[in-house]
C-alpha cells in the first residue's frame, strides 16, 4: 500500500523533495539539487520504481534533465538534453514541462522557443517532434513575459494538447505526428483581434481521465477594461471545452479577477477545478489576501478557499507549475510562492499551512503519492 | 604550414566534471574557433556546457586569452600564439 506523500519543488536555485507519511503532519525536506541553477519543470514518474526528472536550466553552462532513482536523495544528469539540429537556427533557451510518456521510460519535453521533444530511453536521447516543432505557425509564435514556451502537455490516448504561451492550444489526434491550432473560443487581449486562430497567451490546461473530452483552461485574461481596438475581453481568462479541446466557452463569471496562472483538477472529481485569481497588474492576489477557487460543478459556480492564508499584505504569484493536488482520499493541494513558502491545503484547500517559509523562489510543484 | 601553437585552457570548477575533473587542458590550435572545434570533437560534453547546439559560445560565458576577453579582440576568430592561455568564465549575475 502506498503510504509516502513526495514533492518535487523547482526553484530558482535548485530542486528540493520534500516527503511525508500519508497523514503528512511533517514533511522533510531534502536539497537542493542541482544547487544555484534555475528548475522550471519536474516530473515524478510513477511508472515501475519511481524516478523524479528536473529540468536544470543553467544560464551560463546551458540545459541540462536531471534524474533521481533515489526519491530526491541525489540527482544525476541524463546523457544528452533536448536541443535543435545544428543548422536549425534556434537554440534551446528553457525547459518548461517534462511528461510521462508510453511504455516505461518514453518522455516528453516542452521547451522555449515553443517546442517539443520526445526520448525514448529515459531522458538518455532526444529527437524533435517536428509535427509542432516545425508547424507552419512556430516561427509566428510570439514570447510573452515569461517567454516562447511549451509549458502543457497533455496526452489522451491518441490525443495530445499543447499549451503555448504565446501560441495558444495545439491539438493532435494521431498521437503526436501532426497538429493544428484549436483555439476557437480563446480570446487573446493583446491583439486587434479578439479570438484569432492561434496566438493566444495560454497559461495552463488541465483535464480528469473520467470527463472525455473535458479540459479547463488558464488563460491570459485581465482584458475587461481593454478600451483599444477590438474593445474589451472581459472573462476570457478561464475556460472550459467539452470536445476534446475544439472549442472552449468561459467560465471566469463569480471569480475575483479571470487573470491566473495555474489550473488543477481535482483528482477524485472532474466536476471540481481550482484556480489562483490575480491582479493582472500585480500577479498577486486581489488586495494582497491570498486565496484559491473551487469550483465543485465544473465552473458554473466559485468558493473562495483562504482558511490560514495571509489575510492582507501578501503579494507574491503563484506561477503555472507551482500548483498540485495529490490523490489521497482526502487530497491536499500544494502550492508554492515566488517569495518562496510552500503552502499545503488539507482537505481539498478547506485548511491552508505553510510547510516552508524560505525556500528560493518557487518555479514548480508536483507531488506523488508512492 | 607551422604546426599550430600549444595553448592551455583553464576551466572553472563547475565545468570540471566534464572533462575527468581536469583543471586545465592542453590543445593545439590557431584561433579560438580551432580550440572549440577541437574540445568538440575531443570534449564533447565540455563542448556542450561552453557552445549551444549552433555552435555558439553561451551568452553568459566570457572567453579570455590571456587576460583579454575575446570580445574586444577578434571574438572566436582570434588568434593564438604558442603559450596562450585561455580562461572560460561565467559572467558575474546577481540575486
Amino acid at each position: 500500500m502506498a503510504d509516502r506523500i513526495v514533492l518535487t519543488i523547482g526553484t530558482k536555485k535548485g530542486v528540493f523533495v520534500a516527503e511525508a507519511a500519508t497523514p503528512r503532519r511533517r514533511f522533510e525536506l531534502r536539497g537542493p539539487s542541482g544547487p544555484g541553477v534555475p528548475v522550471y519543470s519536474t516530473l515524478i514518474d510513477t511508472r515501475g520504481a519511481a524516478r523524479m526528472y528536473a529540468s536544470s536550466c543553467d544560464p551560463f553552462f546551458g540545459m541540462k534533465v536531471l534524474c533521481s532513482t533515489n526519491m530526491g536523495r541525489s540527482f544525476t544528469e541524463t546523457k544528452s538534453a533536448p536541443a535543435f539540429p545544428k543548422n536549425d537556427g534556434r537554440t534551446l533557451t528553457n525547459i518548461w514541462s517534462l511528461e510521462a510518456g508510453s511504455g516505461r521510460k518514453e518522455l516528453w519535453c516542452g521547451v522555449e522557443p515553443a517546442s517539443l521533444f520526445r526520448s525514448h530511453d529515459g531522458g538518455d536521447s532526444w529527437h524533435i517532434v517536428a509535427g509542432i516543432s516545425n508547424h507552419e505557425h512556430a516561427r509566428k509564435w510570439n514570447p510573452g513575459n515569461g517567454g516562447l514556451c511549451m509549458h502543457t502537455i497533455i496526452r489522451d490516448g491518441n490525443r495530445v494538447h499543447l499549451g503555448i504561451s504565446t501560441g495558444g492550444h495545439y491539438l493532435s489526434e494521431d498521437g503526436g505526428e501532426t497538429f493544428t491550432a484549436s483555439n476557437q473560443g480563446v480570446g487573446a487581449g493583446f491583439a486587434p483581434d479578439p479570438y484569432p486562430d492561434f496566438g493566444q497567451c495560454v497559461h495552463k490546461i488541465a483535464r480528469h481521465d473520467d470527463a472525455p473530452g473535458r479540459l479547463y483552461m488558464q488563460n491570459h485574461g485581465g482584458w475587461a477594461e481593454w478600451s483599444g481596438p477590438g474593445g474589451p475581453r472581459p472573462d476570457i481568462g478561464v475556460l472550459r471545452s467539452d470536445d476534446h479541446g475544439h472549442t472552449w466557452r468561459s467560465i471566469a463569471k463569480g471569480l475575483p479577477s479571470d487573470f491566473g496562472f495555474p489550473i488543477i483538477v481535482h483528482p477524485h472529481s472532474a466536476d471540481t477545478v481550482y484556480v489562483v485569481p490575480l491582479e493582472p497588474s500585480t500577479r498577486s492576489c486581489p488586495g494582497g489576501a491570498p486565496a484559491v477557487w473551487r469550483s465543485e460543478n465544473g465552473g458554473t459556480s466559485w468558493r473562495k478557499l483562504a482558511r490560514g492564508l495571509p489575510k492582507k499584505q501578501s503579494y507574491f504569484t503563484i506561477l503555472r507549475d507551482a500548483m498540485d493536488i495529490d490523490r489521497l482520499a482526502a487530497p491536499a493541494l500544494y502550492f508554492g510562492t515566488t517569495t518562496g513558502q510552500l503552502w499545503i491545503g488539507r482537505e481539498g484547500g478547506e485548511q491552508w499551512d505553510c510547510l516552508f517559509d524560505a525556500l528560493p523562489p518557487i518555479y514548480a510543484v508536483k507531488v506523488a503519492v508512492v | 604550414m607551422p604546426p599550430a601553437p600549444s595553448v592551455t585552457i583553464h576551466l572553472p570548477g563547475p565545468l570540471r566534471a566534464y572533462c575527468g575533473g581536469a583543471a586545465q587542458l592542453s590543445i593545439s590550435a590557431r584561433s579560438v574557433r580551432g580550440v572549440l572545434e577541437d574540445l568538440e570533437r575531443s570534449q564533447p560534453a565540455l563542448y556542450r556546457n561552453l557552445c549551444d547546439e549552433a555552435g555558439v559560445v553561451r551568452r553568459h560565458l566570457n572567453v579570455f586569452v590571456n587576460t583579454d576577453n575575446v570580445r574586444d579582440l577578434e571574438g572566436t576568430d582570434t588568434a593564438l600564439a604558442s603559450g596562450d592561455v585561455l580562461t572560460f568564465l561565467p559572467a558575474v549575475s546577481g540575486g
